[in-house]
């Protein structure tokens, strides 16, 4: 392996735009993705911003109630399917998984590329409704039948393009399932795998499994619209409590899709900055499985107010505390983790701290909506918005900046102002929670989601969320103009583990080469976080 | 790189390549259109069979898809843990179903 070609580095190799927009390389693919969804996610950013400053008063300010729908439903669309989704299986997936596994590429590399192909034709059918046919659909996110039937505004481009986007998770988990079972380092069991991968692992199996059931349903509503085929619609002998079936048995396991990776990058972070092995290793790998098993029944909390039988309603319910308990696990240990560890306060570990509070803060929320009784009074009101933007913002979101905070020395040799970061993370954490705190009380008020207008009696706490999110771009806007200016200016990183880790991604040089290792990998001898016997590497 | 990944992928094959005798590959291709060709007989008598004539065919169809995973998929050669994932994603597959039925069916 250490021919001379395996020293130059992924970034040097070759040059030219076709050396990225054609490569088969893990790391250039993901950091393809990288650039693709950070873009979407600031257009994403964009329609939230102004959806805030529309609801900033009662009254229109800016747009009309059909734009208004329009806005909600392309940021709903653009930041599940262009952002959450992939964001961190396919940026920090596909540039870490191989190299945490000891490989030297993820098994099937021309599918990845594939993938990231696939990818930007969903997210360009997606955009092109804004310029396309009758505008971007106004049915939220969700496409619920039979408003999507029925509605002028261009759904079966926006249905289509989630259609597109799906085949693009589903190749992503493909290929990380094949090269989790056929391509760990010699000596690395599945009990020796970093918690990263454990997660990517679970998370891939929902991928591959649920999102075909998203395609063919999306896929049910095209031929609704365009043939007449009565499925959905109640007037032409359809059913809309089925369409919200088969919606949310994809869409529910989504969730996981989305909060299992975030999972796995807190449980890297930790142990790196408390400088000790992660307490309850088998309970967090195990945890991760039977939250992706759970997850898939039980989709039904999202639709106790829809008419669907009453025993369904208490199934799901009982279910939906179940999967509770996994992710409490969880949060012990990584809580555990901390204690008595020697901890190193720095911009990573700032994020992975505000993951566990917000997370929370999402998950017990969650809770209540899970409950009967509560449910029927929350349901489709800001209580709800509150709730998922703290799970998949607050969590997941956070989860990713994070991520890109710690791997960001050894994707590029270079290290962002660390003082700039952590004054960024402080505005974007205080931003976030103006944001939408006050949600939860303006949806305990009463306050219902989805309209571009409000009675006077919610105006106060609007005031307050829409000024949070003017504190939260500007906390964003420094993040990323420190990254990229760290990208060019900042210090150059050399050495290997510039954090103290100890998964195989701290053993290879920065930036790691085209091969990813300029030597065999080398195992700690308890298990990946076995920081008494870590592995001495010089340089 | 490309091609080191490719040596490294065969690696990991070379204890499990197996040369499957071309009768084997004869026997399942005839075994799949015997059983097709069952499919049409029975959607052909099948407004006798009413309901039933739709469980066949499901039936029919999941006998085929076995055999499909298990000899041209190579299942039969692979270790028992494939076997036991491809399971795993049926059970999966049932559990889905019958809870939503079950739903429709109190409503
Ligand atoms: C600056 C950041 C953001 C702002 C200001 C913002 C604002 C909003 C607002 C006000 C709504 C409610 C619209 C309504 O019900 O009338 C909304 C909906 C939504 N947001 Fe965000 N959001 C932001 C970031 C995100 C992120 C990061 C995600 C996902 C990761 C996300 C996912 C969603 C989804 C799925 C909906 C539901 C859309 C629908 O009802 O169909 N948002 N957002």
């Amino acid at each position: 392996m250490a021919t001379a070609t395996a020293q130059v580095n992924y970034l040097e190799a070759k040059k030219g735009i076709m050396s990225w927009l054609f490569s088969v390389d893990h790391k250039r693919i993901g950091l393809m993705y990288l650039y693709a969804l950070i873009t979407f996610f600031l257009v994403g950013v964009t329609l939230g911003l102004l959806m805030r400053y529309e609801l900033l008063n009662p009254g229109k300010d800016l747009v009309e109630a059909k734009t208004y729908n329009q806005i909600f439903t392309l940021h709903g669309v653009i930041m599940i399917f262009l952002f959450i989704i992939p964001s961190i299986p396919a940026v920090f997936g596909n540039f870490f998984l191989p190299i945490m596994l000891g490989t030297d590429d993820v098994s099937f590399p021309r599918l990845n590329l594939l993938s990231w192909w696939v990818y930007i034709i969903g997210a360009i059918m997606a955009l092109s409704t804004l310029v396309f046919g009758d505008g971007p659909a106004d049915t939220g996110w969700t496409f619920y039948a039979p408003y999507s039937v029925k509605t002028g505004t261009n759904v079966t481009m926006s249905v289509l393009a989630a259609f597109v986007l799906g085949f693009s998770s589903i190749l992503t988990g493909l290929n990380f399932i094949v090269t989790i079972h056929r391509l760990r380092a010699p000596g690395m069991s599945f009990t020796k795998m970093p918690l990263f991968a454990w997660a990517l692992y679970a998370t891939s199996w929902i991928q591959l499994l649920a999102t075909p059931i998203i395609g063919i349903t999306l896929l049910m509503i095209v031929a609704e619209r365009t043939l007449g085929v009565g499925l959905f619609d109640p007037s032409i002998g359809g059913d809309p409590i089925l369409y919200q079936h088969l919606f949310w048995i994809y869409s529910h396991p989504a969730v996981y899709i989305m909060a299992l990776p975030a999972f796995g990058v807190i449980s890297e972070l930790l142990p790196t900055f408390s400088h000790r092995t992660i307490f309850g290793y088998k309970a967090i790998a195990y945890s991760s499985l039977a939250i992706a098993f759970v997850g898939y029944f039980i989709w039904g909390h999202h639709m106790f107010t829809s008419g669907m039988s009453g025993t369904a309603r208490f199934i799901f319910s009982m279910l939906t505390f179940l999967v509770a308990i996994p992710t409490a696990i969880k949060v012990f240990n990584w809580v555990a983790t901390l204690y008595k560890g020697s901890i190193d306060v720095q911009t990573p570990l700032l994020y992975a701290l505000a993951f566990i509070f917000q997370f929370m803060i999402g998950g017990f929320t969650g809770l209540i909506l899970g409950a009967l009784a509560t449910d029927i009074h929350l349901h489709d009101t800001y209580f709800v918005v509150g709730h998922f933007h703290y799970v998949m913002f607050g969590g997941t979101g956070f989860a990713f900046f994070g991520a890109l905070h710690y791997w960001y020395p050894k994707i590029w040799g270079r290290m962002y102002n660390k003082l700039v970061a952590n004054i960024a993370f402080v505005i974007f954490f205080i931003g976030f929670n103006t944001l939408y705190f006050p949600m939860f009380i303006s949806g305990l008020m009463g306050m219902p989601r989805r309209y571009y207008d409000y009675l006077p009696e919610f105006h106060i706490p609007n005031i307050i969320s829409t000024v949070g999110s003017w504190i939260l771009a500007l906390g964003l806007i420094l993040m990323i103009v420190n990254l990229i200016v760290g990208r060019f200016r900042g210090r150059k990183v050399t050495e290997r583990d510039p954090w103290g880790g100890i998964t195989l991604e701290w053993q290879t040089p920065t930036p790691p080469p085209v091969q990813n290792f300029d030597r065999l990998p080398e195992l700690p001898k308890n298990g990946p976080y076995d920081y008494e016997h870590k592995p001495q590497i010089k340089d | 790189m490309a091609q080191s990944h490719d040596q490294h992928q065969d690696n990991h094959h070379d204890g499990q390549h197996h040369a499957v005798p071309y009768s084997e590959h004869v026997r399942t291709l005839v075994a799949l259109l015997f059983l097709t060709a069952i499919t049409v007989v029975v959607s052909v008598f099948g407004a006798a069979l009413s309901t039933l004539s739709v469980f066949t065919a499901l039936f029919i169809a999941t006998v085929k898809v076995v055999v499909v995973a298990y000899y041209f998929m190579h299942l039969k050669y692979e270790k028992k843990i494939y076997s036991g994932l491809v399971l795993l994603v049926g059970v999966l597959f049932v559990a889905l179903s019958v809870l939503t039925a079950l739903e429709y069916l109190n409503r």
